[in-house]
């Protein structure tokens, strides 16, 4: 594959320590398009070896506004089925041009190890050091041990160690769209962490024809109703918690983008400072990157303050549990105040209800938001129209929520910059295709 | 007419530094651009962008802006290493050959970079 890719499959045997690896051939491109497409048929490839699959989209790190995805894919300990969980942030970029365009992890470790990924080397490396570290304590160390603070880390906490169910893959020190339990996953193949940091370059087949075509869609995208809206409360808002802006409203720092994403999906909430300031903070840690409307809103439902909800979402974050998983377990045994749930976090395990039954993670809502798609108001479509654009944005590694908000990016376009971007003639029945088998799970 | 930078509209989504790397490369990437994300300071949440215009970098920090002459620490001031990577790059040259002008300023989502 000679174009946005780097041509790499890493195959890593976590059981005897070896790393083969493949060329992405153009076929399989032509017949799965990318991301969660050739994720769902390398796992099919090593089901016996029970394989997480990490993969960036087609279009993932390029100028196509909001293409910041890369996706995680394993059989969920939660659902025993096929899922995909986003990996946005700056990480999917990073995975993108860190010389791999697919990983796949099988095998068990017989000791705890981490993944360093970087200019197209693959390393197993020992993790006796990080185990027993929350994702902030292991995301410093790796940084520092590799003299990077630009290093991209997906890491578990002590919940995957230990082997909750509601452990996740958490992104940096922030949580991830991992609602699937894949830290259980990672934890049992002693996986402790992946270490990933981009600095390649990607060829394009047409590279006038792609920027031109690129910019013309921001230029239609930039008009649509995201516009002046930014963050966590907004989405509340958009999903009917209309008192969401408000109630987060003190201690909002800044918001802040996934990769050449427009709308700033993530909210900074200063817990420990005055998130009036502006200037470089004095404390280290002054605070908490919210990444998931639903953690926050889940706490809010418990009761708890926004101040209190950041709290417990920071304690999520470092032990590596699924905050919205933890809130509804939380609210079902009625555990309404601070240190209530602050003790129930160490231990945290149980059945989530609610759990989504496609394959595609609930960080993104079901309905649009701040957008028309021309949908029939009684909410009969929301369903079947959610799975398919979710599809879309999983296969061509665009935002999971920006995609919700920009009627602009229609199949037809992305799969028209895909074929500027790679020189190979996709058809809209083969997206068509590629689109009916990863909803199906 | 140099480019102009709002640090506090800036959401560190990294479009200027990938489309500048565009215009260095013909392709995607980050290594050769002349206007930087500054992002390692995450944990405070501490961010803004670096561009290197001739023999100087405008560092607009979410405080305000500031401009240093590259290679010149000043008295008490702690050298920077995040300018480092931007030393061997080439300076802004407003895309010149882009008929539409810059494309950092044409990417950009939320109209952060600009000209005047």
């Amino acid at each position: 594959m000679e174009y946005l890719s780097s041509n790499k499959i890493a195959v890593i045997d976590l059981g005897s320590s070896e790393i083969a690896e493949e060329e992405l051939d153009e076929g399989l491109v032509r017949e799965n398009i990318g991301g969660a497409g050739i994720n769902r048929y390398l796992y099919h490839k090593y089901e016996s070896d029970d394989p997480l699959v990490i993969g960036s989209g087609l279009l993932t790190g390029t100028l196509v506004a909001g293409s910041a995805l890369a996706v995680m894919t394993a059989k969920s300990p939660r659902t025993g089925s096929l899922c995909h969980a986003p990996i946005t942030l700056t990480a999917g970029m990073e995975l993108k041009f860190s010389g791999f365009d697919y990983l796949v992890i099988k095998g068990v470790s017989s000791k705890p190890v981490f993944l360093w990924l970087h200019d197209g080397i693959a390393d197993i490396q020992d993790a006796g050091d990080l185990w027993g570290k929350d994702t902030w304590e292991a995301t410093e160390s790796v940084r520092k041990a590799v003299g990077d603070d630009l290093v991209q880390v997906l890491a578990i906490g002590p919940a995957g160690e230990r082997g909750s169910g509601l452990a996740q893959v958490g992104n940096n020190y922030w949580a991830s769209g991992d609602t699937w339990g894949f830290g259980k996953l990672l934890g049992r193949k002693k996986l402790k962490l992946i270490a990933v940091r981009g600095m390649g370059l990607l060829e394009i087949a047409d590279p006038e024809g792609f920027i031109a075509q690129s910019q013309e869609l921001l230029t239609e995208i930039k008009g649509g109703g995201w516009a002046g809206k930014a963050g966590i409360g907004d989405i509340l808002a958009a999903l009917g918690e209309e008192d969401g802006p408000s109630w987060l409203a003190p201690l909002i720092h800044r918001h802040k983008a996934c990769f050449n994403t427009p709308y700033a999906a993530n909210t900074f909430v200063f817990l420990d400072e005055d998130p009036k300031r502006m200037t470089e903070p004095e404390t280290p840690e002054p605070g908490m990157l919210l990444t998931r409307f639903s953690d926050l809103l889940g706490f809010k439902q418990c009761g708890l303050s926004a101040l209190e909800s950041g709290r417990i979402l920071k304690e999520c974050a470092r032990m590596g549990l699924d905050g919205t998983a933890v809130s509804s377990l939380c609210l079902k045994a009625g555990l309404k105040d601070l240190e209530g749930i602050r003790n129930f976090l160490p231990g945290a395990d149980g059945p989530v209800d609610g759990q989504a039954a496609g394959p595609f993670s609930s960080f993104a809502p079901g309905k649009p938001l701040f957008a028309d798609f021309g949908l029939a108001p009684d909410g009969s479509q929301d369903a079947a129209w959610w799975a398919r654009r979710q599809a879309v944005a999983y296969l061509f590694g665009i935002h999971p929520l920006f995609i919700l908000m920009a009627p602009e990016l229609t199949e037809e376009k992305l799969l028209e910059l895909a074929n500027l971007g790679t020189g190979l003639e996709v058809t809209a029945e083969t997206l068509d295709q590629a689109i009916s088998e990863v909803v199906r799970g | 007419m140099g480019i102009k930078i709002d640090p506090l509209k800036c959401t560190a989504c990294m479009a200027c530094e990938m489309a500048c790397g565009y215009h260095r490369d013909d392709a995607f990437a980050l290594l050769s651009s002349c206007i930087v994300t500054y992002r390692t300071k995450e944990k405070k949440d501490y961010f803004g962008v670096v561009l290197k215009e001739g023999e100087y970098l405008v560092i607009a920090r979410p405080e305000g802006l500031e401009v240093k002459k590259i290679g010149v620490v000043e008295e008490g001031s702690k050298a920077d290493a995040s300018a480092k990577p931007m030393l061997l790059r080439e300076p802004c040259d407003l895309c010149s050959d882009q008929a539409d002008g810059p494309l950092c300023l044409r990417f950009c989502p939320v109209n952060a970079i600009y000209q005047e």
